[in-house]
């Protein structure tokens, strides 16, 4: 794609193609050459795929980590740390993103994946950065409780 | 009281309820990569006791003014009130974005997930950007 010119009319900034595409952005990285031809399923999601072990063996979070790859759609599955066992944790969502960090040199995907309990939701993110799988939780909680919404972030090894 | 991990377990005497302290996020954070083509400046903003962000962003032309958002504050433990992490969305019309940040060691690490809801076919994007308090003490 080659660029013509930028047009600042109206109240989103466009980006005019040779291929008569008008693209809205609100930051220079929104018209990334990357994203343009990115098929983010295929993304090296290989590196996100399968079982990941919590390299805190105490945690008091999650556990363990599955993330499943069906076609485009993935899934995200946890063991949360329970008095009695694991508590199975189930996206309700996942969404494949590019991954435009630069950081170790890699590009790759990462995703958003958001869990519901009713009185607590979670709303993650996941990536994997030189082999080690990092989830960051914003939980809120929705009940009287007065916990207060907290936010963490766990390490996870790669179990198969 | 429910739980989906022992974290959120928590003992009820414990529970202080008072508003959450977020005195450690208000101010101007500024992007630690000088050449980043994304958000340069966030302007965070104590009102009423909450918070709201305003967000700037590299353009071909200059800044991108984002507009003021409001702010859900975390904390780092159930059982806290100090502000340790925010989130916020806009959005744009043809696009959404999501905002996450946590402090870590007085950095703020900023995970922003985009949405394209336009026919441009692009594809949604993550990055992850550092930013730092200005405190212009030395």
């Amino acid at each position: 794609m080659n660029i013509l010119r930028w047009s600042t009319s109206g109240s989103n900034p466009r980006l005019q193609t040779n291929v008569t595409q008008n693209l809205e952005f609100k930051q220079i990285r929104d018209l990334d050459q990357a994203l343009i031809d990115s098929d983010v399923p295929s993304m090296g999601a290989d590196r996100l795929i399968g079982r990941w072990t919590n390299t805190d063996a105490r945690t008091r979070g999650l556990q363990e980590i599955t993330i499943k790859q069906t076609g485009v759609q993935f899934s995200v599955s946890a063991a949360g740390a329970g008095t009695n066992g694991p508590i199975e944790w189930l996206a309700q969502s996942v969404r494949p993103l590019a991954n435009l960090e630069e950081e170790a040199g890699q590009r790759g995907i990462s995703l958003a994946a958001d869990f519901d309990f009713g009185f607590m939701k979670a709303e993650t993110y996941l990536r994997v950065n030189k082999g080690v799988l990092v989830i960051v939780l914003f939980n809120s909680f929705r009940d009287q409780s007065g916990r207060s919404d907290y936010v963490t972030r766990e390490f996870f090894y790669r179990a198969e | 009281m429910e739980f989906a991990q022992i974290f959120d377990c928590v003992d009820s005497v414990a529970i202080i309820r008072r508003p959450m302290d977020v005195s450690g996020l208000p101010g101007v954070w500024i992007n630690s990569n000088p050449q980043t083509n994304g958000i340069t400046r966030m302007v965070m903003t104590e009102v009423d006791g909450g918070l709201t962000v305003q967000v700037y962003a590299i353009g071909p032309d200059g800044l991108i003014d984002w507009g003021v958002a409001k702010v859900q504050v975390y904390s780092s433990t159930p059982l806290s009130r100090a502000g340790a992490g925010f989130s916020c969305r806009y959005d744009f019309g043809f696009a959404e974005s999501f905002l996450q940040g946590m402090i870590m060691k007085g950095l703020l690490v900023l995970a922003e997930l985009y949405t394209f809801k336009d026919q441009s076919n692009r594809a949604d994007y993550f990055v992850r950007e550092y930013f730092a308090l200005e405190h212009q003490r030395f």
